[in-house]
């Protein structure tokens, strides 16, 4: 029981952090971004690149990751986001085409195989029977970290509340004098870098193959229905049932049957309560 | 249905020039153009379904391994014959497409992408944990029974089926139901303000775009003769089926035909300089551009062309 708690509370951090950069594209830009998640498989790949091959510290791994991350966001939203102006299903195509054009390029450069990423932090913790590796910790913990940083950061800043006003009404933002184009670039680049930071938790979690950003994407894209747009703590609490519900199954039921009961729970909520459970009333 | 004699021209020296290719092209080539004619018939499923309505798919695969799988489980282990177990794969995937009516009702554009996106995931893990003993489980199955055997023959027959489904579907297309379907891609409440019922339409569209899809998902797997979860309900696969109708020609008959050979021979164009997946980073990389340069694919880079250097024309 505690083991189911402990490690449903780890799965649970990840994918909160996993899904947060999706939340806020999705709901500030109200654009499906279907190359989400090739920025954790690059953020994943960079680390690996200069913290294994190259032999940097961790820490410049990470920073370089998020940074490679952050500009990633930028670039798609300059040169596809925006000359396709809006235009929901060519841009939900075109990053579905980037998103494989990425991951072959990553076959292109380090090989089909999959790699195993050393943890960021070695050892593990023993606590009432269950392992908890460092790496998971730290990875909850940042998770939580950034998820606050986050709420705070959308809420109280100027920068945050002008991202929820173009998210509600660009043109009602714009005659208040915000600049949307500014607002979406930051969204960009911040989605960006904290997908390549949750690539670098998620590679070490399970592993480095290049295949590895469609199983993220699923898991956001269900965060973000099940909550709803636009709300930071919906998409925590989802997090939660679907972490825990993954845990609970493979622990009780049968490890694989952990996907199929987020997909009932994605068609389901989508069918009932379009919006999501804690999303805004609109569609 | 505004039919010209031009039209019949053209169908017929297409279908003319299709039937003469094994005289003209090498074996190895053949094959190429049999994958090429099963991504058509995919392609052309997929556009009727999505690609005019608007409402699109990102889990086609859901409905072709239904097809498939059907039909493979029907003659593998229980000894149905092949006449009898494709008619019944086809009305099992029909059947099965309702599934994706019930969101479509109620949810428009990404979140229809995401439930049949769901739809997909859902399925390719059920299908590995439900009844191994009758799908194989992940290893899939193989020693189906095949309808054709060689080269020559397999070519005839997807070849065949691609030209029955593209001349159907043509015809439908231009009947007032197909410009039904095309009237809700673009705005779907102008459709219902006009007296017509969107329901009957989408649900029309989905069973179509259903019945093609089973249909091809059966032929392809009696074709190579075995099935696995991973090749199938892959976001691969769906790749290359929207981007096969997308390239070509969104709405049209002859764009998926275009994209899909288009795309097929790229990839093998490519096979001697980057043997494995890598090829699909220039592949997506020329797709990626394309798309970005004219959403609405080559047909319609074609007749702009087409447009501006017709004969006798002044300007």
């Amino acid at each position: 029981m505690t083991q189911i708690i402990i490690q449903g509370l780890l799965l649970s951090g990840l994918y909160a952090l996993i899904a947060m950069g999706f939340t806020l594209i999705f709901s500030i830009g109200r654009v499906l971004n279907l190359a989400y998640g090739a920025y954790l498989l690059i953020g994943g790949y960079v680390y690996f690149y200069f913290a294994q091959m190259m032999g940097m510290p961790k820490l410049v791994g990470v920073l370089l990751a998020v940074i490679v991350g952050a500009a990633m966001g930028l670039a798609k939203y300059r040169m596809i986001v925006k000359p396709l102006k809006g235009d929901h299903v060519a841009i939900e195509i075109s990053t579905l085409i980037l998103a494989i054009v990425l991951q072959s390029g990553v076959i292109l450069a380090f090989g089909d195989s999959s790699k195993i990423l050393l943890p960021i932090i070695p050892g593990v913790e023993r606590l009432a029977g269950a392992t908890i590796p460092y790496s998971n910790l730290l990875a909850a913990i940042v998770s939580w970290a950034i998820l606050i940083s986050l709420y705070f950061f959308v809420n109280k800043t100027h920068t945050g509340r002008a991202m929820q006003a173009v998210s509600m009404d660009a043109k009602g933002a714009a005659i208040s004098g915000i600049d949307s184009d500014r607002i979406n670039m930051i969204t960009w680049g911040i989605s960006g870098a904290l997908g390549a930071l949750a690539g670098v938790f998620f590679a070490s979690y399970t592993q480095l193959t290049p295949s590895m950003w469609v199983a993220p994407l699923i898991i956001s894209v269900a965060i973000v229905i099940v909550g709803g747009i636009g709300s930071i703590i919906g998409t925590l609490i989802v997090a939660h049932i679907i972490g825990f519900m993954e845990i609970i199954v493979t622990a009780m039921i049968a490890p694989e049957l952990r996907g199929v009961f987020t997909m009932v729970l994605i068609i389901g909520v989508l069918v009932i309560r379009p919006q999501g459970l804690f999303g805004r009333e609109e569609l | 249905m505004g039919l010209r004699w031009y039209h019949f021209a053209m169908w017929a020296g297409f279908i003319a020039l299709m039937y003469a290719m094994p005289e003209l092209v090498s074996k190895g080539t053949l094959r190429t153009f049999i994958f090429a004619n099963f991504l058509a018939v995919f392609a052309i499923s997929w556009d009727v379904l999505s690609g005019r309505t608007g409402y699109i798919s990102f889990g086609h695969p859901f409905l072709i391994g239904i097809g498939a799988y059907t039909t493979a489980i029907l003659t593998k282990r229980f000894d149905v014959a092949i006449e009898i177990s494709i008619p019944i794969a086809v009305v099992v995937t029909m059947i099965a497409s309702t599934l994706f009516i019930l969101p479509a009702l109620r949810i428009r554009g990404s979140y229809f992408a995401l439930v049949t996106l769901a739809f997909m995931e859902l399925i390719y893990q059920l299908v590995q944990v439900i009844r191994p003993d009758l799908t194989g489980g992940t290893r899939g199955m193989s020693g189906i029974q095949t309808l054709t055997r060689g080269a020559v023959n397999g070519y005839y027959m997807s070849l065949s089926l691609m030209l029955a489904v593209a001349i159907s579907m043509w015809l439908l297309m231009r009947t007032r139901v197909g410009t039904a379907l095309s009237a809700i891609g673009m705005s779907e409440d102008s459709v219902l303000g006009s007296g017509l019922s969107t329901t009957r339409l989408k649900l029309f569209a989905f069973l179509t775009g259903a019945f093609v899809a089973g249909l091809g998902g059966a032929f392809y797997v009696h074709y190579l003769g075995s099935i696995a979860p991973r090749a199938l309900f892959d976001i691969n696969f769906v790749f290359t089926i929207i981007v096969a109708a997308l390239i070509g020609g969104s709405s049209t008959i002859i764009g998926p035909m275009v994209g899909a050979f288009f795309l097929t021979y790229l990839l093998e164009y490519l096979r001697p300089y980057l043997p494995g997946a890598e090829r699909y980073f220039i592949y997506g990389g020329i797709a990626l551009l394309l798309y970005m340069y004219q959403p609405k694919g080559i047909y319609h880079i074609v007749m702009q062309a087409w447009e501006r250097f017709k004969p006798g024309k002044s300007a």
